[in-house]
């Protein structure tokens, strides 16, 4: 049974899939070498084979947009993949074992992580192992970990009490066969919501590091330098500034809308309210 | 010789980012014909007022010439000119300098100037000061009071370098009763006194009625703080500042472009750029490898995108404002194919480890652009600036290449030393330097001169550019000044049409 596509869905899964596009083609092709400095093509105009013109490097914009779309879906994956390796199966030992010591270890530590921001994690971890790629992905993972914990906790408790998972405990199940047969097929509509919510906010985050030196490193192309590059040409070639802050907020609203379409589209009560309908 | 002060320097840079603004009413001042106020901002705030204690040019930026004066000073063109000493005779040995003092001098406090004073300061400076610099003075023997208004000061070799550190803070004279609260309460002898500091925030000097010399023609100045260049850049342009003494992002100066309204000022530094690569260790040990990096590099492009053109090409360590600068420009011309040549058709991979500064950040993406045209691929690595990048790249020398700008002035010498962390090593360039500082004045041009031809052509590094000094203001205001190649920036010309 197939819920149906609803717009936001729509909007959101054709903006992601041009990041995604723009991103995969950049590893064959791009207009123009993306870091290589020109002096006489400084601040070109747009136009002739210079689609968005170039910087004050006389580096062509959409070439760094393509390749800046890749920093920006590898900085995603990595960071969500973090959060939601390490989130999830903290988040499910906590939801089986709700009155347990090592659901409460687990919360509280969580409440701790929660409470620290992406940001100053991140740039933390930069000025001691060195800002990268790398650093950032990994701090934004971690301050994500919290995230995933929370709402694979609260999804496991709903499944925990289940009359199959009962029926399963009463037949002597062990728990790892619970939650792998049970409790993570039954969350994972959720989690893929959250990881769908997580993904924005990385690209945000990843977007802020690079802005303040702590992301990507130059010259690797990257949104938010993009952005911290074009500051001081702000008012005299405004369009600089334009089309990187376009792509990360189209970027952003596409996986959030993309992710509130999901979770329409997956949540069974929403299914069932469209199919009475 | 070894000067760990880059890092204050470049910090100065963004110090001297001053802006001049819609002044704090001040109360007017004895002389000064209007109740014209100005008010200057600048990048980072001084955490005390006392620069014989703490380090950095935030302090005698503000203070220098301005609230205390030494008895010499340096000139916009980098000349030592009279200040308190009406003039100075030095004996023919060159080891003996006879200073005449400038008479009905007061301190700001009521005190008169003495030689006793002199005396006094100069001691000082060996028994109070903290300061790594303060080993300049060393070369003095003794100093003592002939009369009231003449100090003989006795060195113990003939110094070059001596007048000129009398010049910067370390000549700064101190009244014999006014050094209890330094930190807070600064009395010398110039032409303005301390009026207000609100901390984080800003510095009113005013007028100081009893000086000797021309009396300031505004009511009061005000050192305004900006923690960011567009919250200054963004002040300027909405009036709320008068100026903005050093740029920091030369590309926003078209903001500034309107004659009307605002005029702009581009002077030198003493700021060299310098794309320093590590002689001590592969692949740039090798000169052929140093010297192919020197012809792979386009260094007018390299200023245009990196720098927006402003500031001014130099190619060895010697900024155009000292006696014995060479255009030396001429020595690696931009020759991609002779640089593929000297490196014999290899390729290399390098670490460029800068501190992550916007003129390093920009001028390493061009380098790194440039450089793998001839098969070097760098690897830009920005490291938090100060404490990281001084730790791994000035202190461990754990580094192929980086890029700083070395803004002390007369700073050429730090190269003579082997184990900063250029790691340059050639006996012959330490000997033009020892020969210069104990030489006559002419042979000190001449061998300083020698000494920058060498470092050129052993391409002990690459010199990018000399760091601009670009001043902004109001339409208006006068007596700005030009250069920067002093620790204070100068307001005793300043005014306000």
């Amino acid at each position: 049974m197939r819920g149906r596509m609803n717009a936001g869905l729509l909007v959101g899964g054709v903006l992601v899939g041009i990041v995604v596009l723009a991103a995969l083609v950049s590893f064959f092709w791009t207009p123009h070498d993306p870091t290589l400095v020109d002096a006489a093509r400084k601040l070109r105009e747009p136009g002739g084979g210079y689609l968005l013109g170039a910087d004050k490097f006389g580096r062509d914009t959409f070439s760094q947009l393509m390749v800046g779309a890749r920093t920006t879906l590898y900085v995603g994956i990595v960071a969500v993949g973090i959060a939601a390796v390490i989130g999830t199966p903290l988040g499910m030992a906590a939801g089986m074992t709700p009155r347990g010591w090592l659901s409460e270890l687990i919360m509280r530590v969580n409440d701790l992580v929660f409470a620290f921001p992406a940001l100053l994690l991140a740039v933390m971890l930069g000025a001691v192992y060195g800002a990268g790629t790398l650093t950032a992905m990994i701090a934004i993972g971690v301050a994500t970990v919290p995230a995933f914990a929370r709402v694979a906790r609260a999804a496991t408790l709903q499944v925990m009490v289940t009359d199959y998972v009962l029926a399963a405990r009463a037949a002597g199940r062990r728990r790892p066969a619970i939650a792998f047969r049970h409790v993570l097929p039954n969350i994972g509509s959720v989690l893929i919501v959250q990881a769908s919510v997580s993904f924005a906010i990385a690209i945000l985050a990843e977007a802020a590091l690079s802005f303040l030196g702590f992301g990507t490193r130059p010259p690797t192309p990257s949104w938010g330098r993009m952005l911290q590059e074009s500051q001081e040409l702000l008012f005299s070639t405004p369009r600089l500034a334009l089309w990187p802050g376009l792509a990360i907020a189209l970027a952003v609203l596409g996986f959030n809308l993309l992710g509130d379409g999901l979770r329409d589209f997956l949540d069974p009560k929403l299914r069932r309210i469209r199919a009475e309908g | 010789m070894r000067r760990i002060g880059i890092w204050m320097a470049v910090g100065g840079l963004l110090l001297s980012t001053a802006a001049c603004g819609g002044g704090t009413a001040g109360t007017a001042g004895g002389g000064a014909p209007a109740a014209q106020t100005l008010s200057v901002g600048f990048v980072a705030e001084p955490a005390n007022l006392d620069f014989t204690s703490t380090e950095g040019v935030a302090i005698p930026q503000a203070l220098l010439v301005n609230v205390y004066e030494g008895l010499v000073k340096l000139d916009q063109n980098g000349q030592i000119v009279p200040l308190l000493a009406e003039k100075w005779d030095v004996s023919d040995d060159r080891t003996s300098y006879t200073f005449t003092l400038r008479k009905n001098v007061t301190f700001s406090s009521g005190a008169p100037f003495t030689a006793d004073d002199v005396v006094f300061s100069l001691d000082r400076v060996k028994t109070d000061w903290k300061l790594k610099i303060k080993s300049q003075l060393d070369v003095i023997d003794t100093v003592e009071k002939k009369d009231d208004s003449t100090v003989v000061v006795t060195l113990k070799r003939p110094s070059n370098g001596f007048l000129y550190s009398m010049a910067t803070r370390l000549g700064a004279m101190f009244s014999r009763t006014g050094v209890s609260d330094l930190a807070n309460k600064p009395i010398g002898t110039g032409p303005y006194v301390l009026g207000s500091w609100r901390r984080g925030d800003s510095i009113q000097l005013q007028p100081n009625p009893a000086y000797w010399g021309t009396k300031p023609s505004l009511s009061s100045v005000t050192l305004k703080y900006f923690k960011d260049a567009t919250a200054m850049n963004n002040a300027l342009l909405t009036g709320g500042i008068d100026a903005i003494s050093s740029v920091q992002a030369p590309e926003s100066l078209q903001q500034f472009a309107d004659p009307n309204r605002f005029q702009t000022v581009e002077g030198t530094t003493n700021g060299e750029v310098v794309l320093s690569m590590n002689n001590g260790r592969p692949p740039f040990d090798d000169k052929k490898v140093r010297q192919a990096v020197r012809h792979a590099i386009d260094h007018k492009a390299l200023l245009d995108t990196a720098w927006a053109g402003r500031g001014q090409l130099i190619g060895s360590m010697v900024p155009p404002t000292d006696p014995w600068y060479e255009d030396r420009t001429g020595d690696y011309p931009y020759d991609p194919a002779k640089a593929k040549e000297l490196l014999g058709g290899k390729t290399y991979d390098v670490k460029m480890r800068i501190p992550n500064l916007p003129y390093a950040v920009n001028s390493a993406q061009v380098v790194k652009s440039q450089l793998a045209q001839v098969g070097i691929n760098a690897e830009i690595e920005p490291l938090e600036f100060p404490a990281r990048w001084l730790d791994v790249v000035f202190t461990q020398g754990d580094y192929d290449m980086s890029i700083i700008n070395h803004v002390e002035p007369r700073d050429m010498g730090i190269f003579a030393d082997k184990s900063y962390y250029f790691r340059y090593d050639n006996p012959e360039f330490g000997e033009l330097l020892a020969a210069a500082d104990e030489g006559t004045e002419q042979e000190q041009t001449e061998s300083l001169k020698q000494a920058a031809k060498l470092l050129s052509d052993d391409a002990a590094a690459d010199f990018l550019f000399l760091f601009p000094n670009l001043v902004v203001a109001k339409k208006g205001v006068t007596g700005l000044p030009k250069n920067a190649i002093a620790e204070q920036f100068d307001f005793t010309a300043l005014a306000k049409q």
